[in-house]
């Protein structure tokens, strides 16, 4: 406003006021003049044409003065115009854009077939039904949006009276219960369809927000997991099944060979003994293979359990060495153990850090031609705040137990060593040397590790060897 | 010299049946019978009462561990000792089988030597 109240003061200013003053007294001057010049009668109609031109200049002055204030003003007009015009302008940007977000997001919305996105308000109401919500429950969306609540379209009785009162009454406060605690569930839950069919469903649940952050209900993304829970249920009963019917005859197998064998009545001779002894190792190898395949699916399927207690790992590269010896023996292969005297002690699952550990060994022996070495060491390393393990104790490092296995094996190509442990990947250079093996023994030791809040990490070069570093937490 | 502790045999593979049996013989116990599935192994505990029966848990007509259950709830058979014999050997497959009251689990596939330790180590209270 200032400045639209400057023109006008300074029209009106002291240098305007200066001119119309000089405008009197030029009229007052004329008028002494004409005093001098004419006779005394005419005084007055000088005085009236002095009056007249100080009327003329007040009037002229009066008239600048406005026609300036005009000026001023047509200026603001054309400024507040020009002000308003650009905030329509600006407001109708905003309104596009907001429009085009709307649109974007409904088009996102819209386009997604294969997953159902269901906005509810605060009390489960739907709001949002998008086309997947269509296809997967079969009903359009004009039948259920401001009309339905999505507890219509989930399974009762997984509302149970018990989870109704931890959840606070009602079934749909239930269904958010932990998203309102957590926030955000992911969990399966079982949806009923418009023709009655029961869809095991992924469902996501996450707040639903207005612009200034304030809740304004709950989203609900699912994925129809129906048939791949089926798959998964098929394939663990197939696992069982192949675990009985391969365990059986392996029973059978192993223990008349166990009888043969050791009959003191019916000796054999060096040949029968040889031949029956292949017999086992073979036996014994699909055994493993039958427990490495059961661990597998336990492990995928989350039902992988450990059985802690106080393990001296040290017991264990020991026990694991002495597993391979033989072998290593038979294949020139040397092999050195490096433990500490006094053991290292860590909390885990004694049986399954040892089968950790003889895979780490028994692959360093297979992968090792002959004349070659494999090296155990077992000591206290720790780990620091960015995760990397170092040899001596730093501010904020936690200790951990740290074996390694060492070979001078056929090592493993670089853009191999970031699947080594993924079930069934076998490297290369396995393959070219015909070395046996399905490639579960790594997954398996790494699930285990893993198991135990530990890592274990490869370092390879193909042609020199391999080490491998299995590192374990240990109590600070 | 005391009797040998009488055992029942039920397992539906007769391989196993017969390499079960000849454990038990060397264990020094007698086969009061050796069948074929868990109705049969009911019945034939509940008339020969024998110091122990091993059980394969997956059998047909009733399992290894409703047997065991039956056994247990009845007062004519209770006292007799279990061995279980499984094809599972996840320790959430033993805890199952201990938990139906079972005195001993063996995973297969056993050794024989080690089921016949299992044996005489049941039978044990009845050789003394």
């Amino acid at each position: 406003m200032t400045a639209t109240a400057d023109p006008v003061a300074r029209a009106t200013g002291p240098a305007h006021r200066t001119g119309v003053a000089g405008l009197g007294a030029a009229a007052a001057a004329a008028a002494g003049v004409l005093a001098l010049v004419v006779r005394p009668a005419l005084p007055l109609v000088l005085l009236a044409g002095a009056v007249v031109l100080l009327a003329v200049a007040d009037l002229t002055w009066r008239l600048h003065r406005q026609q300036t204030a005009a000026r001023v003003l047509e200026a603001q007009r054309l400024d507040l115009f020009s002000q308003r015009q650009s905030t329509a302008d600006e407001l109708e940007v905003a309104t596009r854009m907001l429009r085009a977000r709307a649109e974007t997001m409904t088009s996102v919305i819209d386009a997604v077939t294969e997953q159902s996105i269901i906005g509810t308000d605060r009390d489960g109401l739907v709001r949002v039904w998008n086309p997947g919500a269509e296809r997967m429950l079969g009903l359009p969306r004009a039948d259920v949006v401001r009309t339905r609540s999505i507890i219509d379209f989930h399974a009762p009785e997984e509302l149970t009276p018990e989870e109704l009162d931890a959840g606070g009454g009602t079934p749909f406060a239930t269904l958010v219960q932990v998203a309102r605690e957590q926030g955000s569930d992911v969990r399966d839950w079982t949806y009923l369809t418009a023709d009655g069919r029961r869809l095991t469903v992924s469902v996501a649940i996450t707040p639903r927000t207005d612009d200034d952050g304030e809740q304004t209900g709950w989203n609900f993304v699912g994925t129809d997991m129906t048939e791949v829970r089926a798959t998964e249920r098929l394939k663990d009963q197939f696992v069982s099944l192949i675990s009985h019917e391969l365990r059986t005859p392996l029973s059978s197998i192993l223990g008349y060979l166990e009888l043969v064998l050791d009959d003191p009545e019916q000796p054999l001779t060096d040949d029968q003994r040889q031949y029956l002894g292949t017999v086992e190792r073979n036996a014994q190898r699909l055994l493993r293979l039958v427990g490495d395949l059961l661990f597998t699916a336990q492990v995928d399927a989350g039902r992988f359990t450990l059985q802690p207690a106080e393990v001296d790992l040290a017991d264990i590269v020991r026990s694991a060495e002495e597993s391979a010896r033989v072998t290593a023996t038979a294949r020139g292969v040397a092999m050195s153990v490096d433990v500490p005297d006094g053991g290292l002690v860590v909390s885990g699952d004694a049986l399954r850090l040892g089968q950790a550990c003889d895979n780490l060994v028994s692959n360093a022996v297979k992968f090792t031609p002959a004349g070659g070495r494999v090296a155990l060491r077992l000591q206290t390393a720790w780990r620091d705040a960015d995760g990397a393990l170092v040899d001596v104790p730093a501010a904020g490092a936690t200790p951990v137990a740290l074996l390694s296995v060492s070979d001078t094996g056929v090592g493993i190509p670089n853009s191999e060593q970031g699947r080594l442990f993924t079930s069934f990947f076998r490297a290369s250079t396995a393959r070219r040397n015909a070395v046996p093996g399905v490639g579960l023994g790594l997954t398996i030791t790494k699930a285990i590790t893993t198991a135990h809040g530990g890592t274990l990490d490869v370092v390879s070069a193909e042609g020199r060897g391999t080490t491998f570093t299995l590192a374990l937490p240990l109590p600070a | 010299m005391d009797a040998p502790a009488r055992v029942l045999v039920a397992d539906d593979e007769e391989d196993i049946r017969h390499l079960v049996a000849l454990a038990v013989g060397t264990a020094g116990c007698t086969v009061v019978a050796a069948v074929a599935d868990g109705a049969q192994a009911l019945t034939v505990a509940r008339a020969e009462r024998p110091d122990l029966v091993v059980l394969d848990v997956s059998m047909p007509e009733a399992t290894g561990l409703e047997v065991c259950l039956a056994l247990r709830a009845d007062p004519a058979t209770a006292d007799c000792q279990v061995l279980l014999l499984s094809a599972g050997a996840s320790p959430d497959d033993v805890a199952r089988g201990l938990a139906t009251g079972a005195d001993a689990y063996l995973p297969k596939p056993f050794t024989v030597a080690g089921l016949v330790r299992q044996v005489q180590l049941l039978t044990a209270e009845h050789r003394a």
